[in-house]
């Protein structure tokens, strides 16, 4: 039985969630639809993954739609992080609502954008077609623009206006890129919309023109590399990320990021394999990837505020996954597998940022003091997510972090590992300061301001219960999958 | 057809360089009109001796949305706002200019190094296109209203249509549209962005927005 058409379905259902939010009298009712509607898209996301992780890849719509282990791998990976913040979402903006500051209208327009940007994702994992996946990226700059300014205050429209542009002008480079690789397979048998099919580029990729196929690789490194915050084009990250309202920060940084990455990711086993497998396009994400480490350690290293902090950190993670990816190998289900524990980590961190943010009315690290102790669930969640973050032990990220290192120094890329180490022990030291002080300094005196509810500690502790059991324990199917997605990324595991 | 596609090149590295010196905001919206039509024009005239029922559907859709729907929605962004000139661009009308003769002559001179493998027909379309990249992205870096750069952004989609054109010689019709809508909602985006930015500042001048940094 083939289960393909249940892809275009996929997108379609987000869709009319997001149009059924307009039609909603309260906010409330808004904040609920997104949380039950996006548990729902999970579930049905989640059956389609077990499905192609068990058998085959699936294929709808003249092969348009696609979905294999790299894709699947992605997807399941983006409903986790949606359906954390969807709930996390309800909890959020539950005193905003009392205080009149969320209103129902602009609840109407953020649950329309939530699932609209939830739809536009969908379709970037899906898309077998390369243009069809450049616009689903586009589509996604221009839904999540709004939800940045759903308070439209001075700051939020400055981050969002750099986002659009930034962003804008970036994918529009993608798609030059896109148009080159179309270009370059004009010598091949394939016509029409055969040449932008992912599937039919890489069977003829022995007969793509190598030289477009270089051209237009670097353009689409450049152009969804500004969108997937690898420096030095990741300017409009910090602003964005910080500005939005946390549960669409934890999107954006779990997430977003990952699905423009995704896209790069696509296009690697193809010019490698075009340019006979030198190591041409994964030198450029190895060298972007160490750029990114070490230029967002430093701004680590000065930062005052915690979500900026968190946003920079997620330009040093996807750094370090495509770092992991150009490594190639080993490196790559590292970097998978990187990928998963980064995106918990951060919606966590996010998720608990935001209501620190709430209770002490300021996202400045220097006044959260003894936040263990005035705000129980999300401050103890914040300093195990910031922990979890920077690579402390049994957690997962240590893990895949030091078989990242343990890939470049098994290809004797020994400056790559001098440098990687560098960035990760400047984020060390630098990010366990500033949790050493929010947690425990001058808490004498400080009272509980929140009290223990089951419901808030199971959805952050929960994830971080799941980094800690990778960290120790993989099960051996997770393993297999996780093989399996990286080696559509080319090379020899 | 290569008498009317060049009239229409140089048309349009004309309206290019008329943006490069302009400095009201309302003549910047008309330039971008014109070079839009000229775009939408474009594929019926390119390469093809008669153009297909896809081809003439998407250049209507094209001329109406860059012609007539984008200075509609501009146009009012524009009415909302104060600021109708673009005051003290951060590179002058003149070095704006000797910009654009040194990228209309860069992009002869990439065209023939690179050597794209293109149909002889439309072999003046690709340096046309490179200019029209160079001088949009150079629009979006100098300017500093919101509105120019939003100009800046079409005239840089406009090369890249024309870039598109010249090198893959089909695109499935359903993809254009997507791309289409696209920056169709980008626009429309942009605009709303600006009547926000404008409802709160006062002013649409991006320089001055500055309190995010580190």
């Amino acid at each position: 039985m083939n289960f393909g058409w249940l892809l275009p379905i996929l997108i379609l259902v987000p869709g009319l969630l997001g149009v059924a939010c307009l039609f909603l009298r309260s906010a409330r009712a808004v904040l609920r639809l997104c949380a039950i509607g996006t548990l729902g898209v999970a579930a049905i996301a989640g059956a389609v993954t077990l499905h192609v992780f068990r058998f085959v890849p699936l294929f709808a719509g003249r092969s348009w739609f696609m979905l294999d282990a790299l894709s699947a791998y992605h997807l399941a990976v983006m409903m986790m992080v949606f359906s954390i913040s969807a709930l996390y979402g309800v909890i959020y903006f539950r005193d905003e609502v009392a205080r009149g500051t969320f209103t129902d209208k602009q609840a109407r327009r953020y649950g329309g954008l939530w699932f609209g940007s939830l739809a536009a994702m969908v379709l970037v994992l899906v898309s077998n077609n390369l243009g069809i996946m450049w616009v689903g990226i586009e589509a996604t700059t221009l839904l999540t623009a709004f939800l940045i300014c759903i308070h439209p205050t001075a700051a939020a429209l400055e981050a969002m206006w750099k986002y659009l542009l930034m962003c804008s002008v970036g994918v529009a480079v993608a798609f030059m890129g896109t148009l080159l690789i179309a270009a370059s397979a004009q010598q091949t048998s394939l016509h029409g919309s055969d040449a932008l099919l992912w599937t039919a580029l890489r069977d003829a990729v022995h007969q793509l023109d190598p030289a477009l196929l270089k051209a237009g690789f670097i353009f689409l490194v450049i152009g969804y590399g500004t969108k997937a915050g690898l420096a030095p084009m990741h300017n409009w990250l910090p602003d964005a990320h910080s500005q939005a309202p946390s549960p669409v920060s934890a999107v954006f940084s779990g997430f977003l990021l990952n699905a423009a990455l995704y896209c790069i990711l696509r296009f690697l086993p193809l010019v490698e394999a075009a340019t006979g497998n030198t190591g041409w396009g994964r030198g450029i994400l190895i060298a972007l990837g160490l750029l990114s480490i070490v230029l967002a350690a430093m701004f680590i290293l000065f930062q005052r505020d915690i979500k900026r902090l968190l946003a920079y950190s997620s330009v040093e993670h996807v750094g370090l996954i495509a770092l992991g990816v150009g490594l190639g190998g080993f490196g790559a289900v590292a970097a998978l597998f990187h990928m998963l524990s980064h995106s918990l980590a951060k919606t966590v961190s996010f998720a608990s940022a935001g209501m620190l943010g709430q209770s002490y009315g300021t996202h400045d690290l220097r006044h959260f003091q003894g936040i263990v102790r005035r705000v129980p669930v999300w401050g103890t969640s914040l300093v195990i997510g910031l922990l979890v973050l920077i690579g402390i032990a049994p957690f997962s990220i240590f893990l895949s972090e030091f078989f990242i290192l343990k890939a470049a120094l098994s290809q004797r890329a020994y400056w790559t590992a001098c440098l990687l180490l560098v960035g990760l022990c400047v984020v060390f030291i630098s990010v366990l300061r500033s949790a050493i002080a929010m947690a425990w300094e001058s808490d004498t005196g400080v009272q509980a301001s929140h009290r223990f509810k089951l419901s808030h500690g199971l959805l952050v502790f929960i994830p971080l219960a799941v980094l800690l059991v990778l960290g120790v324990w993989m099960p051996e199917s997770f393993v297999q999958i996780l093989i399996r997605a990286s080696e559509l990324l080319g090379g020899t595991p | 057809m290569t008498l009317l596609q060049d009239t229409l090149l140089v048309a349009l590295i004309l309206t290019s360089f008329g943006m490069l010196v302009s400095g009201r905001l309302g003549a910047y919206i008309r330039m971008g009109a014109l070079q839009g039509v000229m775009i939408g024009l474009l594929p019926l005239v390119v390469g093809r001796a008669t153009p297909t029922l896809h081809v003439v559907f998407v250049a209507a859709a094209m001329i109406g949305l860059k012609g007539l729907v984008f200075p509609y929605l501009l146009f009012r962004a524009l009415r909302e706002s104060d600021t109708k000139r673009e005051m003290n661009p951060f590179v002058g009308h003149v070095p704006s200019v000797f910009f654009g003769i040194l990228a209309l002559l860069g992009s002869f001179w990439m065209d023939a190094r690179l050597g794209f493998p293109i149909h002889s027909s439309a072999a003046l379309v690709i340096p046309v296109a490179f200019t029209t990249i160079m001088i949009g992205l150079f629009l979006i870096v100098t300017r500093r209203t919101a509105l120019s750069q939003v100009i800046g952004f079409l005239v840089l989609e406009n090369g890249i249509y024309a870039f598109g054109l010249a090198i893959v010689y089909e695109v499935p019709i359903l993809l254009e549209l997507g791309v289409l809508m696209d920056v169709f909602v980008a626009v429309f985006v942009m605009g709303i962005a600006i009547y926000h930015i404008n409802r709160e500042f006062d002013h649409i001048d991006i320089d001055r927005l500055n309190t995010l940094r580190g």
